[in-house]
């Protein structure tokens, strides 16, 4: 009788085991990483640390600015920070197609979407361990308040970065199959997408800290509800109901345009190597 | 029989340093030789395509301006941030995008991000080659009509600030210009390569570490350290020299910085990170001389 070499996976969970044990593989396979990794994580500590200091260079003599005073900007650059990640996601999509390994993705018998983020996922791990909590937990040390700026922000946080998560993967993968219909580096278009989506999400600076009143301009845009709107709840700078019913808009909107172009261009994607 | 080699003549009281003065030369013309030849390559290779190329020039010039963008938009809504007005930050911010865009230029190919060739065993491409290392090293990524995509936006950006500062476009002031902006690229190169020596012990999980190094000094540049205390600007002129991709250099030409001796502490602090990454990357090439790499393969891809 053959020895089993793997625990049977839950009877109840068996769909919800093999994107478990894809996030558990892509958490481990950071480790990997070594050096690399750890030299991200020092980028986001030291900028972390530069934003904090360059804020109340910035702030001080002033009061509220844009109805924003110094602890509530201080708040939000340290959770934007410590969510950055989540709040920048990025499926990995572009990294297969340029490595070739997209080939293997296909042959899983996983929805290719789910795998991706699966794996996203479990990137996500050591970050949220060695960046996220060490910053939250030594705010006070940094002279800022991690807390929410109200109990219901604090709780309405969570769905709201879901769906932020939600729809930054949506801008993921259509720019992913925008460089497959280009027929263009794919790395590049990602990198473009990544610094100008950065700046028109707020994810670095608040929106209505913006001049020439662009804020109220890039808050309309599928960015905002990236970055702008869970942050905004958490520190109780705009109305959490109007911003939530955005992501759930932009949700609905871009991933039916996301699967679509999918299924147009996935025929084109040419893998070699892996 | 063998053919007579002269004998060498004696060097004499000066022989050595004439010896070393006309290597040097030599090396110098076969360089511009070299960029000669990877001119018309790159030239090619821009004429092949000119939609890949309009891709990747817009894309380089996005990308370099992305990277400022939000420090110039700081400035513009507060006016100044803290000593620095408007214009100061946005002579700063387009310095530090010519300190990208000299490396973009001539180390291009994974030259500046020396880590991955070494890392993925491609480091013997250059070391089969009938060149000196430093010679190789120097002319392989010389790229100077697709690799100009961020020197555009850096040029446009600095001369419109140095136009709206009104700054003295003497002679001297050119020169330490040029010899600060010289030092700050070395630096950069210098951090990348020191960074990327560790591929030689540590092919595998050190093979991106040069693209995390100069993700590092990117990330941190655009910004004026000053009144962030002095742990931080400390550490971002040592352990991570941020600080002199921009702001310790324009501080100094912008007279922003009380000591007579400031324009001339970033070329010193380039001479020290260069000969610190000079003797690591030597050693790696040592260690590398003995072990090889385990990861090449056929085709460029890599295990």
């Amino acid at each position: 009788m053959p020895t089993p070499t793997t625990f049977p996976a839950p009877a109840a969970l068996p769909v919800l085991h093999k994107y478990l044990k894809t996030a558990s593989m892509a958490a481990t396979a950071v480790a990997g990483d070594g050096l690399y990794a750890a030299a991200d994580y020092l980028i986001r500590f030291l900028h972390t640390a530069v934003l904090l200091a360059l804020w109340r260079v910035i702030f001080a003599g002033r009061g509220e600015v844009a109805e924003m005073d110094l602890g509530t900007v201080l708040t939000y650059t340290l959770v934007a920070r410590a969510f950055s990640e989540q709040l920048q996601p990025r499926s990995g999509l572009e990294h297969a197609m340029w490595e070739g390994t997209v080939v293997s993705h296909f042959v899983r018998p996983m929805g290719i979407a789910g795998q991706f983020a699966a794996e996203m996922a479990g990137r996500w791990l050591p970050g949220l361990c060695l960046t996220a909590l060490p910053l939250l937990l030594l705010a006070p040390l940094f002279g800022v308040d991690p807390r929410p700026a109200t109990p219901a922000g604090g709780l309405l946080f969570l769905p709201s970065l879901l769906l932020a998560i939600s729809v930054g993967l949506a801008i993921d993968i259509i720019f992913c199959v925008l460089a497959v219909a280009l027929d263009t580096g794919v790395w590049l278009l990602q990198h473009v997408r990544l610094a100008v989506g950065t700046l028109l999400s707020g994810a670095v600076l608040p929106l209505a800290l913006l001049p020439w009143n662009l804020g109220q301009i890039f808050a309309w845009l599928p960015f905002a509800a990236m970055a702008s709107a869970p942050l905004r709840i958490y520190t109780g700078t705009g109305d959490p109901l109007s911003l939530l019913l955005t992501q759930v808009g932009w949700s609905l909107l871009l991933w039916p345009l996301a699967g679509v172009l999918w299924r147009r261009q996935r025929e084109r994607l040419a893998g070699y190597g892996g | 029989m063998l053919p007579q080699t002269p004998a060498p003549s004696s060097p004499g009281p000066c022989g050595g340093a004439d010896r070393g003065q006309r290597v040097l030369a030599a090396g110098l013309m076969r360089l511009l030789r070299l960029w000669r030849v990877y001119a018309y390559l790159d030239l090619l290779f821009v004429t092949r395509n000119l939609r890949s190329l309009l891709i990747y020039y817009t894309s380089d010039a996005v990308l370099a301006v992305a990277a400022v963008t939000a420090t110039f938009l700081l400035a513009e809504r507060f006016g100044s941030i803290g000593a620095w007005t408007r214009d100061q930050v946005l002579f700063m911010l387009g310095y530090a995008i010519l300190v990208r865009a000299i490396p973009d230029l001539f180390f291009g190919y994974n030259v500046m991000h020396v880590s991955r060739r070494i890392g993925r065993g491609q480091f013997d491409h250059t070391l089969v080659q009938p060149l000196p290392v430093w010679l190789s090293l120097g002319a392989e990524g010389f790229m100077p009509f697709s690799g100009s995509g961020a020197l555009v936006p850096a040029l446009v950006l600095t001369l419109w600030a140095g136009a709206r500062l009104s700054l003295p476009p003497s002679l001297p002031w050119l020169a330490l210009l040029a010899l600060n902006l010289a030092a700050s690229v070395a630096i950069y190169l210098s951090f990348s390569f020191l960074w990327g020596s560790l591929a030689f012990w540590a092919p595998h999980a050190a093979e991106e570490i040069s693209s995390s190094a100069t993700a590092m000094l990117g990330a941190l540049k655009p910004f004026p350290l000053d009144g962030v205390g002095p742990i931080l600007a400390g550490s971002l002129l040592t352990l991570v020299p941020a600080g002199f991709v921009a702001w310790y250099p324009c501080r100094a030409l912008l007279g922003l910085d009380p000591a007579p001796y400031g324009a001339a502490v970033t070329p010193v602090a380039a001479v020290g990170f260069a000969l610190v990454t000079v003797v690591v990357f030597a050693r790696g090439m040592r260690h590398y001389g003995r072990t090889g790499s385990q990861r090449y393969l056929p085709h460029g891809f890599r295990r």
